[in-house]
């Protein structure tokens, strides 16, 4: 019989010659095998009033290439004038990058390229400034065994009207983690809007391990909105950082709408003075899911103002928590922190929390906090209904309402209504259940 | 011609406070039919909003006694949806305020409530009867984009339920004090709404603490309603003859027992 220890070493050489085999640069595989050895030591990322632990997030410990089918990638609507990043498992299946973009110096490109094309962005920050492979286990696992991701890079000054699209199709017709990174950097005085959509297909029973970490320069000003919907076998770790620096604007809106449970975990940190981020999260839970999201906001700099606002709908069985976690440093004077975090059942076999979290040290600041735990408001219920709108339509608009302040974040009309008719359609499949 | 009847109806509400209840109406009997307005007055606080919401169904105010037919079918038992898809209009005192669901879109989903599956309204047909109740009510296409009554000023609110009853067409509409919180120029507007629905396939309940509306809405029959009772009845005088008597003038001339909310002030 093997020892654990021969186990171990087995995985790491094969790790190596993956990754190796995959033509990855030098300083990135030892990389990988650093993050091996730290992951054995570390703890799970801490979701207070929650309990992840037995859901099969890092079950496939092996690096493996594999080739997709583009054609899952074939009901991506079809539309001229988009910036686009298609990605079908490890497959890139499309990229579209306007020539004036690429003229002015803006990267748009699968990660494993961007590590090869341009290590002095890559190697300095991925995973190293905004966020690190040792913050916990799951962090670890995700640089140990990342398969797949793309890299974003708008240099100084550059604004871009139209939105940057990231279509992230996670392919589960084969057995096989998806471990996607997104690495977003965004120079001085640069603007723009990022937004990422996750899908599943395929109905293999996987892991997924999604990260982003976006840089924003001084005076930068970025949107960053997902429309999270991976599948029905996939057990998901969302793990979402930006870091701001002096009097930049990073504001992200995210939709959990996955239909299995999912580890999410965001944070801004606000590091140069006067930095602003608005933190907004709406999740839909239904059937046995259970969602636990961290939406933490450390504003470290001086006159910083980084708000959260969080809205859930529990249907059915499901459960979600909401921790808002409001961290200020010491030394942020003048600092602004307001959080509200609401959550609606429509079951009372759901469980769900909302739960604002406080951290100040320092004393010159503003902090608030809302949270409630509620049903639908039964006077707009009414309202509805008495125009003959029957109950379960009557429900869902109200919800939608509910859902309002996230959704009408989304830059993109057409994201908005995808993002409405993923809610619409989990609302109708938890209300079938009685 | 379709009618409306409310016979021998008693109503309770629940009292915020403690697990009581109290008795608001007290035996109302009341008939309409399409083709005629009526109007209810009544000092505050004797049960004319609560008549309304009953009608519609609002799970606020329980029938202890008593029923309301349409057409001669009870409907007491009826969720508040199918009351509105089989005839019924309350334009509220309060309307909800909705985000995220736009003015146009919910006048949508409420006609084809109405309508069969198959038989959805087409966009056109819709544009072009939304168009022409705008102008008919004085309103900016802009506010069937925004969202249902939110950030509305009360005038506007008010402007919309009536939009809403002239879209949704329905047989009966009862109006609670449409008048309140309008000036004499928004008054107007609604008032021409109300009036350009008249008809031999609408009845109207309006209900109204002054005189000044029914200027602009003429009602076939007034009654006056106190201490949660219909207690007289009559043509469009009755309320003239109330605006210039007050309500306890006719409360003494019918001997009633009954204090007036707004009596020892």
């Amino acid at each position: 019989m093997k020892s654990a220890v021969q186990d171990y070493e087995a995985m790491k050489t094969a790790v190596e010659k993956a990754a190796n085999e995959h033509g990855e640069p030098h300083w990135f595989v030892a990389r990988r095998l650093a993050a091996i050895d730290a992951m054995q030591d570390l703890a799970l990322p801490e979701v207070q009033r929650y309990d992840y632990h037995r859901w099969p997030l890092m079950d496939n410990l092996t690096l493996n290439w594999h080739r997709s089918d583009k054609t899952l990638a074939s009901d991506i609507p079809v539309a001229k004038d988009r910036i686009r990043f298609v990605q079908v498992g490890q497959t890139t299946v499309e990229v579209d990058l306007p020539d004036e973009l690429d003229d002015q110096g803006v990267i748009l490109t699968d990660i494993f390229s961007a590590f090869r094309e341009h290590p002095r962005l890559t190697e300095k920050y991925f995973m190293d400034k905004v966020t690190k492979a040792n913050e916990n286990k799951l962090t670890a696992y995700h640089e140990a065994f990342l398969n797949s991701g793309v890299f974003l890079y708008v240099p100084k000054g550059v604004e871009i009207k139209q939105p940057i699209e990231a279509y992230l199709i996670q392919d589960s017709t084969v057995k096989q983690p998806m471990v996607s990174h997104v690495l977003v950097i965004a120079e001085e005085d640069s603007k723009f809007s990022f937004i990422q959509h996750l899908n599943t297909k395929g109905d293999e029973t996987n892991s997924a391990s999604c990260m982003v970490e976006v840089l924003s320069r001084a005076n930068s000003t970025v949107h960053f909105s997902s429309v999270d919907e991976l599948g029905a076998h996939t057990y998901s770790f969302l793990h979402r950082r930006a870091l701001l620096s002096r009097n930049s604007r990073f504001d992200w809106a995210i939709g959990v709408v996955n239909d299995q449970n999912t580890l999410g975990d965001f944070t801004s940190q606000l590091k140069g003075e006067g930095a602003h981020s608005e933190s907004k999260v709406i999740a839909v839970t239904t059937g046995n899911q259970s969602n636990g999201i961290n939406n933490r906001v450390v504003n470290i700099g001086k006159h910083t103002v980084a708000n959260i606002s969080q809205r859930g709908v529990l249907l059915e069985k499901s459960e979600l928590v909401f921790n808002g976690i409001g961290d200020i440093i010491h030394g942020a004077s003048g600092a602004n922190a307001e959080q509200e975090n609401r959550v609606l059942m429509m079951s009372d076999q759901a469980h769900g929390d909302a739960n604002p979290i406080l951290l100040i040290d320092e004393n010159d600041v503003i902090a608030g906090h809302a949270a409630s735990v509620g049903q639908v408001d039964q006077n707009q219920l009414y309202y509805l209904m008495s125009r003959g709108i029957d109950k379960e339509l009557a429900q869902r608009l109200v919800i939608r309402g509910f859902l309002g302040p996230v959704l009408e974040d989304i830059p993109l009309p057409e994201v908005r209504q995808e993002m409405i008719d993923v809610i619409e359609r989990k609302l109708e499949d938890g209300q079938h259940f009685k | 011609m379709a009618t409306l009847e409310v016979k021998d109806l008693h109503v309770e509400v629940e009292e915020e406070q403690e697990n009581q209840t109290r008795e608001i109406l007290k035996g109302v009997n009341l008939t309409m039919k399409t083709g005629e307005i009526h109007a209810i007055m009544g000092p505050n606080g004797t049960g004319k909003s609560t008549l309304s919401q009953t009608i519609m169904g609002n799970s606020a105010y329980h029938i202890t006694k008593g029923d309301i037919l349409l057409n001669g079918e009870s409907i007491v038992d009826m969720p508040v949806d199918e009351r509105a898809r089989k005839g019924l209009f309350l334009a509220m005192q309060y309307p909800a305020e909705i985000q995220g669901v736009t003015n146009a879109e919910f006048l949508r989903a409420a006609i084809n409530a109405r309508r069969a599956e198959d038989d959805q309204i087409s966009v056109m047909a819709f544009l072009k009867e939304l168009d022409k109740n705008l102008a008919l009510l004085d309103m900016s296409q802009e506010m069937t984009e925004r969202y249902l009554n939110e950030g509305f000023s009360g005038g506007e609110k008010k402007r919309n339920e009536i939009l809403q009853l002239l879209m949704i067409k329905p047989s009966f509409a009862l109006l609670d004090e449409i008048d309140s919180g309008l000036d004499i120029d928004a008054l107007q507007v609604v008032s021409k709404g109300v009036n350009s629905m008249r008809g031999d396939n609408f009845g109207a309940l309006i209900i109204t603490h002054y005189q000044r509306l029914l200027n602009y809405i003429v009602p076939d029959v007034v009654h006056v309603m106190m201490d949660g009772q219909i207690v007289k009845s009559g043509n469009a005088d009755l309320a003239k003859k109330l605006e210039s008597e007050g309500y306890a003038g006719l409360r003494d001339e019918l001997g009633l027992d009954v204090s007036l909310v707004d009596d020892n002030r």
